[in-house]
């Protein structure tokens, strides 16, 4: 390092982050901290001391893991014994308070995918408990019970759930196509944070700004995008662009536990379908005409995943190891999503598509034979 | 009015509201961010004005004024961005009740006809399009960044290439490394020349001791880098970056070369604080090629005689002083530690490239925060190490192929002092911490079983320490200086020369070069006793470290570059 002023370089620090930060905070809520650098008191002026706030207690951790297991398990009861909507709203109202204004977004389950990559690749990094809570408790509930944490308990969600007013329907074929970028932008943020490259998935969080009445103003402006999408495309960031959501949608695809429109027989009158804003009611399908045709579209598509993920690997790796990396995995996704539509898995009722249902309980009060099974007269109906 | 039609009413008011505050807020982001205070013409005539009479009190009180106005002006904004959160927070809450409400109010829509047969097949058909088409754009993206980024008929690193490295002749011996003064404080970036010699005492205005002194074209940071009969620095703007060199006899300007067409370089310079500006990094010479790198991540390698030989761009550094780490030189290899990230670590690596094509020949990440710090190569433990500092971390790489040796979790700060060798230990310096010596033949994690020594008085914050062997000698901004034995750690003596250093000490043989911002400079006994030996004045401002070679000492001031020696 060249030696010169440490003074005067904090002084050039200090107008660095002023100008960096003084850009920012004249937007709705971002809050800067000094613009100006303090003056050059003279005279014997005392510049107030420093003041440093504690950290935060140890305990409080525990009581956010403590927190976290009470509304997954109050969230996993409201879906499949209350299998009520009025109480799975409410408690998505409790999570947006708790862990989005209140815990401002962090710890989250979300970011917790990098510190978990950074824990594998890097032995002395330590890994916080309530970290490895948040990422492994979401998870578990997922492989046996669906995405139930993204119906109740996560504050993102929960924010963008709140904001649909008019849902429309996404064409099946672009929700295939946008489906692509959870998945992609999870490889690309275990893998930064892996080879030390910062926590991507944070930084590019566009909601986390509203809990904490601070950010960019371009990651401000996203997340205005996303809450305004959000009114008519039911939970965008969830759907197109949550990472975690990716893995809770391949861990709820092996659920155990799956969500059932109703206990009682389907009558197919497609209400559900029409209820449910994020197009995860999976319609009744007949087996394939030509189960030869099936089958051999399947081996095709089988067959192209080592060629996608070779193509990636070698588009990406031009850009280095790193990048090596994440296009083969960018390969891997996108053959693997082609395989899995040439299934065509037959089925006779509507179903929520694990991997797509958020558990948010809609489509339990339109259906007719749920709320004959249920007692509902009509006026009774419970609105959400 | 109907209800619903009440909430609807109630709604679109409130989103009219939350659009007004909005705008009122973007508007004044932007007026902001367009008009500020630090570029106001007020304020820069006032300060250009000042500089040209700077005891004009009339001046200072009214910039105070300016100031003032300028600071209050920013609170207010603040406060009003504050109130205009709060107030969107309330009416984004107000439409969104109202339209939930106006929601549920809606006459319910017919019931959607039943299908009876739901085949899917189109529809699946449909979406493997999609999925097909927009995986060929990852992937096609992903090869046109990279297309882009290493053209395939331009080799890599070697997009200007005017003098072909086949065409230069042999590296010299590493003797002669040794014997020149190659990179940033010495060839082994120790500060110490214990075969050199220097002056004792001199004085500008009597040219006692100063042979030559000579302009410098361009501002810049770093340290002088000598060889033979060749002195070599770089000086940069955030529109221009130079090399310079001069003739270590005479002082003569001989060539000066501008960095220019460097693939991938950015078209804007990152805005940087003038205390680092944007030539902070010193330049590293090989005897045949001098490299130099500067703040916008351009990299580059000319000749001795000013020829292009290679360029690349590293990508500009996320650094909040801007890039200041020097280069570092070994045996055919330039090592480019490459920090960089405040508040998390974000692509800092450390790179060792073929001198003579820019290639690389091995890039580790790092999972560091930016620092200032520059490496050292160092023989220990039957290893050649590369040493770095950086937060919170002291490691060292294997020089053949870039493996993590050891690192020790021992430093504090913004990492700026660079490690020495002593005999058979590291110093390093965490910044207004403490000092410490490592022993450098452990493996993995060695925080808790390789540190030697350490001490806590009067440490510095930007400068690095210089060893003699025996003793350890450092000099804090404020002027403090301390002697330790290099072997215990135990103070030798200490001495406060009540003067702001900021360049490093130096030591040519037994003499102990200790130069102050204002141009006061101290010859000391290099010993474990307190003896001044000389003194010197020069009449610039010094921010850069010593460099001894040929009998002589160098200097670089923010304006001239002086030689000092026996007359």
């Amino acid at each position: 390092m060249n030696q010169h002023s440490k003074k005067d370089a904090e002084r050039g620090l200090r107008r660095a982050v002023c100008v960096v930060i003084g850009s920012l905070l004249l937007t709705p809520t971002a809050w800067g901290e000094q613009r100006f650098p303090p003056p050059d008191f003279e005279g014997g002026y005392q510049l107030p001391a420093t003041s440093t706030p504690p950290a935060r207690a140890e305990w409080f951790q525990y009581l956010d893991g403590a927190v976290l297991l009470g509304a997954l398990g109050l969230a996993l009861w409201l879906v499949y014994r209350r299998r009520s909507r009025r109480g799975v709203a409410a408690l998505s109202l409790f999570s947006l308070a708790y862990f989005g204004l209140y815990r401002k977004g962090c710890v989250c389950a979300i970011g917790s995918v990098q510190n978990v990559a950074l824990a594998l690749a890097d032995p002395h990094y330590a890994l916080p408990f309530s970290v490895l809570l948040f990422f492994l408790a979401p998870l578990l509930a997922a492989l046996f019970a669906g995405r139930a944490f993204c119906a109740a308990v996560c504050p993102q969600g929960a924010l963008q759930d709140w904001m649909l007013l008019k849902p429309v329907k996404v064409p099946g074929w672009l929700e295939a196509a946008l489906g692509l970028i959870p998945p992609l932008f999870l490889g690309a943020g275990v893998i930064s944070a892996a080879t030390g490259g910062g926590f991507w998935i944070c930084r590019y969080d566009p909601l986390v700004p509203f809990f904490r009445f601070s950010g960019s103003a371009w990651m401000l402006g996203l997340g205005v995008a996303f809450l305004l999408v959000g009114i008519f495309v039911g939970r965008p960031y969830c759907r197109f662009l949550c990472p975690y959501g990716a893995l809770l949608r391949y861990a709820s695809a092996a659920a155990q536990w799956k969500v059932k429109v109703t206990p009682a027989a389907c009558t197919r009158c497609a209400l559900c379908r029409e209820t449910c804003p994020f197009g995860a009611l999976r319609e009744p399908r007949e087996k394939p005409k030509s189960h030869t045709q099936a089958r051999r579209r399947l081996a095709m598509m089988l067959c192209l995943v080592p060629v996608w993920t070779g193509l990636g690997a070698w588009a990406g790796s031009r850009l280095g190891a790193p990048a090596g990396w994440f296009g083969g995995w960018a390969g891997l996704v996108i053959g693997g999503k082609l395989a899995a539509l040439a299934m065509g898995r037959p089925q006779t009722d509507f179903e929520p598509e694990p991997g797509a249902c958020f558990a948010c309980a809609r489509c339990f009060e339109a259906c007719p034979e749920e709320r004959l099974r249920r007692g509902w007269k009509p006026e009774e109906e419970p609105k959400a | 009015m109907s209800e619903r039609r009440t909430w609807l009413m109630t709604a679109w008011v409130a989103g009219l509201f939350c659009a007004a505050v909005a705008a009122t807020l973007l508007f004044h982001h932007a007026h902001a961010t367009a008009n500020d205070p630090w570029k106001s013409p007020r304020l820069l005539r006032l300060q250009a004005e000042l500089a040209a009479s700077p005891k004009d009190e009339r001046l200072k009180a009214e910039i105070r004024t300016l100031d003032l106005t300028f600071r209050q002006r920013f609170f207010r904004q603040r406060a009003l961005d504050r109130a205009g959160a709060w107030l969107l927070l309330a009416g984004g809450l107000l439409f969104l009740g109202a339209a939930r409400r106006a929601s549920a109010l809606r006459p319910a829509a017919g019931t959607p006809p039943a299908a009876p047969g739901f085949s899917g097949e189109a529809e699946d058909g449909r979406a493997r399009w999609a999925v097909a088409g927009a995986g060929a754009l990852v992937c096609a993206g992903l090869a046109a960044m990279g297309f882009f980024q290493n053209p395939p008929d331009v080799p890599k690193s070697a997009a200007v290439t005017t003098a072909p490295a086949a065409a230069l002749p042999e590296l010299p011996p590493h003797s002669e490394f040794l014997a020149n003064w190659p990179r940033f404080r010495g060839p082994d970036g120790s500060g110490a020349a214990l075969q050199a010699t220097g002056p004792v005492a001199w004085d500008e205005a009597g040219q006692k001791a100063v042979l030559w002194k000579t302009e410098i074209p361009a501002a810049g940071f770093n340290s002088p880098v000598v060889w033979g009969n060749r002195v070599f620095l770089s000086g940069a703007s955030a529109e221009k970056r130079e090399v310079f060199c001069f003739d270590a006899a005479s002082g003569q300007l001989l060539w000066r070369r501008a960095i220019e067409a460097v693939p991938g370089s950015p078209a804007k310079s990152p805005e940087l604080p003038a205390q680092t500006g944007y030539a902070a990094p010193t330049l590293a010479a090989d005897g045949r090629r001098v490299y130099a790198i500067f703040a916008n991540g351009d990299l580059a390698a000319l000749t001795f005689e000013g020829a292009p030989v290679w360029s690349k761009n590293l990508g500009v550094p996320q650094n909040q002083y801007g890039h200041a780490t020097s280069l570092a030189y070994w045996r055919g290899r330039l090592i480019v530690q490459f920090d960089q990230g405040s508040d998390e670590p974000s692509a800092s690596r450390l790179m060792a490239l073929d001198g003579a094509t820019g290639q690389t020949v091995w890039e580790k990440p790092r999972k560091v925060l930016g620092s200032w710090a520059s490496p050292i190569v160092v023989e220990a433990a039957g290893k050649t190490q590369i040493v770095t500092a950086a937060p919170h971390s002291l490691s060292a790489y294997s020089f053949a192929d870039g493996a993590e040796l050891w690192k020790a979790d021992v430093l504090e700060g913004e990492v700026t002092p660079s490690p020495i060798l002593t005999g058979e230990l590291l110093c390093i310096v965490s910044p207004s911490d403490k000092l410490l010596a490592l022993r450098p033949d452990g493996s993995g994690d060695v925080t808790q079983t390789h540190v030697a020594w350490t001490y806590a008085d009067n440490i510095p914050d930007v400068t690095s320490p210089v060893s003699n062997g025996e003793c350890v000698f450092f000099v804090n901004s404020g002027g403090i200086v301390t002697c330790l034995d290099a072997k215990t750690g135990a103070k030798q003596w200490e001495h406060d020369l009540g003067t702001e250093i900021q360049s490093s000490p130096g030591i040519a043989g037994n003499r102990l070069y200790i130069v102050a911002t204002d141009g006061h400079a101290w010859v000391l006994e290099a010993g474990r006793a307190y003896k001044e030996l000389g003194t010197g004045t020069l009449d610039d401002k010094f921010y850069a470290s010593p460099a001894f070679a040929g009998g002589r000492l160098y200097l670089r001031g923010s304006a001239r570059l002086y030689c000092l020696g026996e007359k």
